[in-house]
């Protein structure tokens, strides 16, 4: 383990390196730059999972094993800024899904952008941003964390606007990157605080990190305004930057607009990893959020915070995504839902329990995200779900990965990770000593995940196919095409198909890992969670059986079942017609659905309140800076241009017919150098003579004296 | 004296060594096996040779650390005298990738084994704390030298610049050994150190001050100080362009290394003081005076020429006296490491800006048959990568930042303010520097202004570069352009060089 740690920097190197050559790549190399961004990721795989399996059955007893590699980077009058690599079970967990799953989406991109004039610059991005991401997760400093951060922002921001072309992708891309930054600031300034509390960065360095005993110590005894505790502030600007990155209630808008960006971008960003990184980056600084005066684990003020973020954010986002209609709009709020679980998890339950859903939900919502992209591929680069239906018979493959990835996130019960990784959630919130809230808001959730998913899945894969309406909206006009019931029959060209293997291959590969992933956190054999707390774990029936482990799982298959036979029942049994039928939902209760489908009019409120007050104020700048500041230079500028006419004055009558002459002069007729300078070489001699004359003369003087 | 362990001293002078037997091996197979051959192969295969020589001596210089002095400082091997071969060859190395285009000569054997001969010297030069041995290869350099001036030997001016260069250089050379004969003399030894002991505490008698002014004339002359830089000119406009980039690059950089040396070690004691009204005699006044003038006199000349090379030799004798500053820097005992070090950095980018200048300039006269500021109108279009490099390679000269010829000439004057830190005597040297770098500004974009600005006249078509200019050209753009943003990368090593050699 030790010798791996300092081969750790490979990970996040290979593909950077790729970033950087591809970045150089001519337009036309297309096959070079897709080859070098896989392969370059296929290294990072190779050597997380030499980490990863160098880190197992390394545990000791009760703390994990932990290694890790700090080097100076500058110093700074007499302090020294390091930075380091960190090897833990987390990093090494996280490590392996981030490379696995990039890689995967890198192989399907190469099918899904296949068409693309830039694709290019698309691998190009995607290298760079896998680069970041995995630097992001072994950082052993927070600084260096900091840096990869605002490195996978801007990764995210450029793939985001992709297709910059469309105002929309443009716009969005800018959300992405301002409402991200509010929370960044939030981060920063806990960095900066922490800094000047602890004197480093370093997260673990050999009993001085700042998330070691003795920073966590000092901080937790010292208070600040309204009786909190430092370190409980500081904990909680740092989650400011989680709250942003992830995309929790209220930073959570620009989470659905980046959308626009290309599908594998939305599933490899803002489904697996890169939102995932707020959840990581509360469980890198877990010691830190769990530090509280009243020293009893796992209930400090920060995590409670944590926790309620995390419940609201999950029912919030759940309701919403119940009235979308745009594919990948509903999986983006269903993502916005699913982050509000784990930071449900991390805050009642700890570590283990927030980051196993976080690698189940990787899974499943890479598969989801692929298998909408797939179905927008095969229909044509339509994202209506009211304008498709029926896709389970030309798409039989993405349908059957799509139903898996579905179920996992519904929460059936035994065979999909999901229920699992949730049930773990709901276990941990029951068992919350500070209140049962959470976990009442925490099934409901649930239960309107189920329903959502199930009304996805019966609005695209079942009922008649709607495709052809498409004219009747008037968004693909095409006057002539006939009303279609069964569109193979009858769209010549334009009827939806399977998606090539380089696309399938990875949907089928996570549908395998969305199942599996789920048996190594099961109650009978805990092992994902021991692991990341660094002990051994047993395999034990028994423990499945257990009265509270049993209620909580039955409690939420209920739930899940609940929310499915709802679903099946408003939308599977009577599949709307036609594209311009309204809702099931909208029939029964419009207003609420309006509400609903309008996301709760957050982004209508942030424009007529922030947005509006800062256009103000930039109005108000804009004034200030014209008439005042802009006064002043302009005053400023008439009195450099009346020194600038004397400087002229003296310039042309005093320089120039003096220095300038006689720098004419010299320079046309050489002067006395060119009398020097006579090509006669006994004049040259001679003039060594006189030299050597001279230089006497001048040591006897300079002696003299 | 003790006896000589043959096979230790082999191998401590084996850098030197290997350039000697590429120069037997580069003269045998042109003139047995190549004899025949087309110029072109000829060149290219003696030029390969060369190349490997310095090549090989240069990997032993880096494979092989040794620190040792043989027969009291006859050869002395330390890291910084290795660094400084090092330079040395590279530049000789340079010097051989512009060569390989020759026309002025059917005598290639003749001519590499020259070039690698005079490299030999001067890294006997560099090597040598021994009055005796720094003579003999001073000799050895300038003999050398003398020929490659003269090699174009149907060109008149090659021929009279030879001659000239030729007898300027013997009377300077007997001024040397005149100067030398008489430290001798007055120490009754030819180490330097043992001199400088043996006249510790006499202070600058009348005859020493002689022996001082002999020296200095003699390097002087190497160095091309004024007044002693009356051949420069016509060498540097005579001389075939190869030769002319060796003489005004590791020619230079060997003798102002060497004579640091003499004049930190050989003449420790009667440094004197060239501080601003604080004039008391010893080396530091006399280094000053010919400084001001080489200043002076390089950078005003500079201005009045019209052929490229003309100007180029009066930028070198501006350079010498910025590096005659440097000198001056090293008579005080603190701050000596730092002081030594700016200057080995100084000649280190000096001399690779220099012999880059040289290259583009080859070019263009293979091109256009001469170096006149005129030919330079357009170059930015007929070549664009070149007129690059020209920029960068002039820009350094004058000492814009962030090329390496800034920071050595921000080193230098560093080191030389902080040579005389209580009263800042020589900072109105320093202040005459800047001043005059700002003059010399005016003539190198001179030939910028007509690369770039000045219109080309119609007809004047691209300028085809081969692939050994490129290399070598480019090559040294790249490094003038890395050195000065990353100084340190020279610095710091030879910071550690000179700690461990002890100055």
């Amino acid at each position: 383990m030790r010798g791996v740690v300092a081969y750790l920097w490979l990970i996040p190197l290979l593909p950077l390196l790729a970033a950087g050559a591809i970045a150089v790549l001519r337009q036309p190399q297309r096959a070079l730059a897709a080859r070098l961004a896989i392969g370059s990721l296929g290294g990072s795989l190779g050597v997380s999972l030499i980490a990863f399996f160098s880190t197992l059955g390394a545990a000791g007893p009760g703390e994990a094993e932990r290694v890790y590699l700090n080097f100076p980077w500058f110093e700074l009058g007499g302090a020294t800024v390091r930075l380091g690599w960190v090897l833990d079970p987390l990093a090494a967990a996280m490590a392996v899904m981030v490379s696995l799953v990039s890689l995967l989406i890198f192989i399907y991109s190469v099918g899904y952008m296949a068409h693309d004039e830039n694709f290019t610059r698309f691998f190009g991005f995607l290298a760079l941003f896998a680069a970041a991401m995995l630097g992001l997760v072994i950082a052993n400093s927070l600084l260096l964390l900091f840096i990869c951060w605002e490195l996978v922002g801007l990764a995210s921001y450029l793939l985001i606007g992709f297709w910059y072309h469309k105002p929309s992708a443009a716009a969005a891309a800018k959300k992405a990157f301002i409402t991200t930054r509010v929370g960044d600031l939030g981060f920063l300034l806990g960095l900066v605080w922490l800094y000047a509390e602890t004197g480093t960065l370093l997260c673990y360095d050999g009993g001085n990190g700042c998330l070691e005993q003795s920073a966590l110590a000092g901080l937790v005894t010292q208070t600040t305004v309204a009786g909190l505790g430092v370190s409980t502030a500081i904990g909680l600007l740092i989650f400011c930057g989680a709250v942003g990155k992830s995309g929790q209630v209220p930073l959570h808008v620009w989470l659905p607009d980046a959308m626009e960006g290309p599908t594998p971008v939305s599933a490899l960003i803002h489904a697996a990893t890169m939102v995932a990184a707020g959840v990581f980056l509360v469980a890198r600084v877990y010691p830190l959020m769990d530090a509280d005066a009243a020293n009893l684990p796992g209930l400090s003020t920060a995590l409670a915070v944590v926790a309620w973020v995390g419940v609201v954010t999950a029912v919030f986002a759940a309701c919403i995504a119940v009235a979308q209609t745009d594919i990948k709009r509903i999986l983006a709020y269903s993502t916005v839902s699913q982050l509000g679980f784990m930071m449900l998890g991390l805050g009642v339950g700890g570590v283990a329990v927030g980051m196993f859903h976080l690698l189940t939900h990787a899974c499943f919502k890479a598969l989801l995200f692929l298998g909408a992209g797939s179905v927008i591929h095969g229909v044509h680069d339509e994202q209506d779900i009211r304008r498709m239906g029926g896709l389970r018979r030309p798409m039989p493959i993405t349908f059957a990965t799509y139903a898996v990835g579905m179920m996992a996130l519904a929460g059936v019960p035994v065979f999909f990770s999901g229920f699992w990784s949730k049930d773990e959630i709901l276990h941990a919130a029951h068992g919350w000593t500070v209140s049962q809230a959470p976990f009442y808001l925490g099934l409901l959730g649930a239960l309107l995940t189920a329903f959502y998913m199930t009304r996805q899945v019966c609005y695209v894969f079942f009922g008649p196919n709607r495709g052809g309406q498409a004219a009747a909206t008037g968004v693909h006009a095409a006057a002539d095409a006939p009303r279609a019931t069964d569109s193979t029959a009858t769209n010549h060209g334009r009827s939806p198909h399977e998606s090539p293997p380089v696309m399938t291959w990875p949907l089928l590969v996570l549908a395998g890992l969305a199942v599996a992933v789920g048996f190594v956190g099961t109650p009978a054999w805990p092992w994902l969670p021991a692991y990341l707390e660094g002990q051994g774990a047993t395999f034990a029936w028994g423990k499945l059986f257990a009265w509270g482990t049993l209620g909580t799982m039955l409690l939420s298959t209920v739930v899940a079942g609940v929310g499915i036979g709802v679903g099946w029942w408003l939308y599977g049994r009577r599949p709307i017609e036609r594209a311009a039928d309204p809702d099931a939902l909208e029939r029964w209760r419009p207003e609420v659905f309006g509400l609903l489908r309008a996301k709760f009019h957050v982004d209508e409120f942030y424009e007529a309140t922030f947005i509006r007050w800062h256009g103000r104020w930039a109005a108000g700048c804009a004034w200030v800076d014209r008439w005042v500041w802009g006064g002043m230079v302009l005053g400023v500028g008439l009195v450099a241009q009346g020194l600038a006419w004397l400087s002229r004055w003296f310039d042309e009558y005093v320089v120039n017919l003096g220095f300038d002459a006689a720098c004419e002069r010299l320079t046309q007729g050489g002067g006395w150098t060119a009398r020097l300078q006579d090509g006669q070489t006994q004049n040259y001699l001679k003039v060594l003579g006189v030299a050597l004359a001279v230089l006497l003369l001048l040591l006897t003087w300079g002696g003299s004296s | 004296m003790s006896t000589v362990d043959y096979l230790e001293l082999l191998k401590l002078a084996a850098p030197e060594t290997i350039v000697v037997a590429a120069a037997v091996a580069v003269l045998f197979v042109d003139l047995v096996i190549m004899r025949d051959e087309p110029m072109r192969h000829r060149l290219l295969i003696g030029g390969a040779v060369t190349g490997l020589g310095c090549l090989v001596a240069l990997l032993w210089l880096a494979k092989v650390p040794v620190h040792a002095a043989v027969l009291g400082g006859v050869l002395v091997v330390d890291p910084l005298t290795q660094w400084v071969k090092g330079i040395v060859l590279v530049l000789t190395l340079c010097t051989a990738a512009l060569s390989l285009h020759a026309k002025f000569t059917e005598h290639v054997g003749e001519y590499f084994t020259l070039v690698l001969l005079a490299t030999c010297g001067m890294m006997f030069l560099v090597s040598s704390d021994d009055l005796l041995t720094i003579f003999v290869s001073l000799e050895l350099t300038s003999l050398c030298l003398y020929i490659l001036t003269a090699f174009s030997k149907r060109d008149r001016s090659s021929a009279e610049a030879g001659l000239k260069y030729f007898l300027f250089g013997g009377m300077a050379a007997a001024f040397t050994l005149y100067g030398l004969s008489l430290v001798y003399g007055l120490a009754g030894t030819t180490n330097l150190r043992a001199a400088a002991a043996a006249l510790a505490g006499q202070g600058l008698t009348p005859l020493l001050a002689v022996a001082l002014i002999m020296v200095v004339i003699g390097f002087g002359f190497k160095v091309a100080a004024v007044p002693f830089h009356l051949w420069a000119p016509d060498a540097y406009q005579g001389a075939p362009t190869p030769a002319a980039a060796l003489i005004a690059s590791g020619s230079k950089v060997a003798s102002f290394f060497v004579l640091a040396k003499v004049l930190m070690l050989g003449f420790a004691g009667v440094e004197g003081s060239g501080a601003w009204r604080q004039f008391s005699a010893g080396w530091a006044p006399l280094l000053a005076t010919l400084a001001v003038v080489s200043m002076l006199l390089g950078n005003l000349a500079a201005l009045a020429q019209r052929r490229v090379k003309r100007l180029l030799a009066y930028s070198a004798i501006a350079h010498a006296g910025y590096l005659l500053l440097g000198l001056l820097a090293l008579a005080n005992s603190d701050g000596r490491p730092e002081a030594l070090a700016a200057l080995v950095y100084y000649l280190a980018t000096y001399g690779l800006t220099t012999v880059g200048a040289f290259g583009v300039l080859g070019v263009l006269e293979r091109v256009n048959g001469s170096d006149r500021l005129e030919d330079f109108i357009g170059l930015s279009r007929r070549a664009p990568g070149l007129a690059l490099c020209l920029v960068v390679f002039l820009l350094s000269l004058a000492g814009i930042p962030p090329l390496a010829g800034f920071f050595g000439k921000f080193y230098v004057f560093t080191a030389v303010v902080g040579a005389e830190p209580a009263r800042l005597g020589l900072l109105w040297l320093v202040a005459l520097a800047i001043a005059l770098s700002a003059v010399s500004l005016y003539y190198y974009l001179q030939v910028l202004k007509r690369a770039y600005v000045v219109a080309p006249v119609a007809g004047a078509d691209r300028i085809v570069l081969t692939w050994e200019d490129r290399l070598a050209v480019g090559g040294l753009a790249l490094a003038v352009v890395l050195l000065g943003v990353f100084p340190s990368l020279l610095l710091s090593p030879l910071g550690a060089a000179i700690q461990v050699a002890g100055y």
